[in-house]
């Protein structure tokens, strides 16, 4: 078959099962938007801002595993999907940027809407590849996948000088079968001897306990985890990324753990004489200061990326591999010395940290009040979208307090639910995440949790909302200021709110979204709160936006005491520390 | 801290030798000395044909040596790091 570029690279994403691209058309992208035109396997959805097109195809790879594929045109186009390639690289979430880019003979020479993508991209990208020619388009396409979703996964650039797309000449197409690239083998099946150095120390742990993160969500690894923790009996923290790849309403799930994590997971995490990380990095909101993080554990580390184990702190054994395969060697192991396990080695350790628990856990009951005269709470807020969506909902989240409370509150018992900005922290990440979600699964319930600072930087994609009909929830816990931002100068800049309140500038919410024929509804009273939001639950073909009004006051707690605090130095509310 | 030698074998395209200068800077690593050559001579890169189970031609891919001055874990880090770049064969210290 001959094709021109356009052709080529539009029919080889169809042959990558390509169901979306997210993107917004300019010159140097036309003739791909041309292609695009022709065909009918591929929907194109017009987001009103770049980032909100990388935004919202990574919530489509976050919710189905998939990569999320986006198509910008160059320059401005290009500069304005930065934050979301940037957040997508932090998260490892498979993601295809499609760049235009000047014809090759204007590279350069500083032609209108030029500007050198693959340079700025370059830090924030697992690969990126520049189109020299139309032929070899399927070739670039097929390994761009194939790095993106493999091994540790992240987003891959592809830039494309638009004189490479042009429509007047055809070349053959044919779309490769199979991939190698020599200098990339990511590690998948685990060395026998690192596992069985891992089962030895599983063995004589006495205080043990599994922390999974984000890399474990991408290895779909959470039927593994089960299986292995149906045999260890372990507590298991979850970091903010690794939410619902361990059952939350799981007896022995301690919630998340790190900054705001509970008090019982980071007692247990600092306590512990055994830490099995699975796919999780070791942060620093995990960490607090390394030097005195965890000080008698023995550290297992199970990750695919061999720079992401002893980068920070020191991995006893290291396994390299997909975390689901080595969680499976794991399990066949254990499963060979079954009369080794002593349950009862671990009893006392279990005792103490139930005690750790009721003593400081997270308190539910406190926030839940019908009082008018009380404000509401944010936390309370969090719990009734909980108990509404009985728990299944996807959630995408924006970042800041509301994020946490959201973290804390809304307990996922399965992976891939919780889809929020966890590395990079991208204030305007769940509206147009919430639209890839939606996209993905059209009859699930698609809930953005949201501060009224976050929903102001991709507002805009109210109107895509309207123009794809997706009828998902925004619920904006509004707290009329930047609340983490005042929070920290609340505890650390002697409560000097600098540039973190708005002065009355904020819109009318229930206006400004019916304006795009969506529906509104304020609530400011406890007495309206769960009616207000089984209201707007109820209306499953529409947009509807909550506009909360939440006590401007409150913190979010447990927190860790920083700088140099351990992971036992929290913040449990204003007035008290551990 | 010593000053140490990395040897690193990296596809000889455009962009593949400024994806390693770019990521000292931005792990905040120093360059000391860096010298790079198309490799022609293949009889002293029989290593790498070995190590990847992979046949070189000459010119394909360049040799790069960056010289440093770190300790022993941010040696392992570097070295992960570079390793983990789609374009580099091997990147290790030089003897």
């Amino acid at each position: 078959m001959k094709l021109a570029g356009n052709d080529i690279l539009i029919q080889s994403l169809i042959k990558e099962g390509v169901e979306y691209i997210f993107g917004y058309p300019g010159g140097a992208a036309l003739h791909i938007y041309d292609s695009i035109f022709k065909q009918n396997e591929m929907e194109h959805i017009l987001v009103r801002h770049e980032q909100g097109a990388t935004h919202a195809a990574d919530g489509y790879a976050r919710a189905t595993g998939k990569p999320g594929v986006v198509l910008v045109t160059s320059g401005p186009g290009a500069t304005n999907a930065i934050t979301g390639i940037a957040t997508a690289f932090m998260d490892s979430i498979p993601m295809i940027i499609i760049s235009g880019q000047v014809a090759k003979h204007l590279i350069g020479t500083d032609a209108f809407q030029e500007t050198d993508m693959i340079g700025i991209s370059r830090p924030i990208v697992k690969h990126s590849f520049t189109v020299d020619s139309a032929e070899n388009i399927p070739e670039i396409v097929k390994h761009a996948f194939h790095i993106a979703t493999s091994g540790r996964p992240g987003p891959v650039v592809i830039d494309v000088p638009k004189d490479t797309t042009a429509p007047d000449k055809l070349f053959d197409f044919v779309y490769p079968e199979k991939v190698n690239i020599r200098s990339y083998n990511p590690p998948i099946n685990p060395e026998k001897e690192q596992i069985e150095r891992a089962v030895e120390a599983i063995l004589d742990a006495e205080k043990p306990v599994i922390y999974a993160g984000g890399g474990a969500i991408n290895s779909n690894a959470s039927e593994e985890l089960l299986l292995l923790n149906k045999i260890l009996d372990f507590p298991v923290t979850n970091t903010l990324m690794g939410l619902g790849i361990y059952p939350a309403t799981h007896e022995r799930f301690l919630g998340m753990l790190g900054m705001h994590g509970t008090y019982q997971a980071n007692m247990a995490m600092h306590n512990a004489d055994l830490i099995i990380a699975v796919g999780a990095r070791f942060d620093d909101r995990i960490t607090n200061t390394p030097s005195l993080f965890a000080p008698n554990a023995k550290i297992i580390h199970l990750d695919v990326d061999h720079s992401s184990v002893s980068k920070i702190i020191e991995a006893n054994i290291a396994v390299f591999g997909q975390v689901k395969n080595s969680l499976t060697e794991i399990i066949k192991s254990l499963e060979t010395k079954k009369e080794l396990i002593d349950s009862k080695k671990i009893s006392h350790w279990k005792k103490q940290i139930s005690e750790w628990q009721s003593q400081h856990g997270l308190n539910h009951e406190m926030y839940l009040n019908e009082n008018d005269d009380n404000p509401i709470m944010p936390q309370a807020v969090v719990q009734h979208i909980y108990n509404i969506t009985k728990g299944n909902a996807y959630i995408t989240s924006d970042v800041g307090q509301h994020q946490m409370f959201a973290a804390q509150y809304y307990h996922f018992d399965e992976p891939r639910k919780w889809i929020n900005s966890g590395g990079l922290g991208t204030m305007g990440f769940g509206l147009p995440a919430a639209m890839g979600v939606k996209l993905a699964f059209p009859n699930e319930e698609v809930v953005c949790i949201t501060g009224e600072g976050s929903i102001q930087m991709c507002i805009q994609e109210l109107s895509t909302c309207t123009q794809y009909d997706l009828p998902i929830k925004i619920i904006n816990i509004n707290n009329e200021a930047l609340g983490m931002v005042k929070q920290w100068q609340d505890m650390n800049y002697g409560g000097r709110h600098s540039a973190s309140t708005y002065q009355s500038s904020l819109p009318n919410f229930v206006e400004l979204v019916e304006s795009y024929g969506h529906v509104g509804i304020k609530i400011e009273k406890n007495s309206d709160l769960k009616n207000g939001l089984k209201k707007a639950f109820m209306q499953k073909d529409k947009l509807v936006f909550v506009d909360v009004y939440v006590d401007p006051s409150e913190h979010v707690y447990p927190m860790l005491v920083a700088p140099n605090g351990s992971l036992k130095d929290m913040w449990l509310d204003k007035e008290t520390k551990t | 801290m010593i000053q140490r030698k990395l040897s690193i074998i990296l596809e000889n395209k455009p962009g593949a030798l400024v994806r390693v200068v770019g990521l000292f800077h931005q792990r905040g690593y120093n360059i000391e000395s860096l010298h790079v050559d198309p490799v022609n001579n293949l009889n002293e890169y029989k290593y790498v044909e070995k190590n990847l189970n992979i046949k070189l031609n000459k010119g394909e891919v360049s040799h790069l040596i960056i010289a440093t001055t770190v300790n022993d874990n941010l040696l392992r880090q570097i070295l992960r790091q570079i390793n983990k770049l789609i374009d580099v064969l091997i990147a290790e210290e030089m003897e």
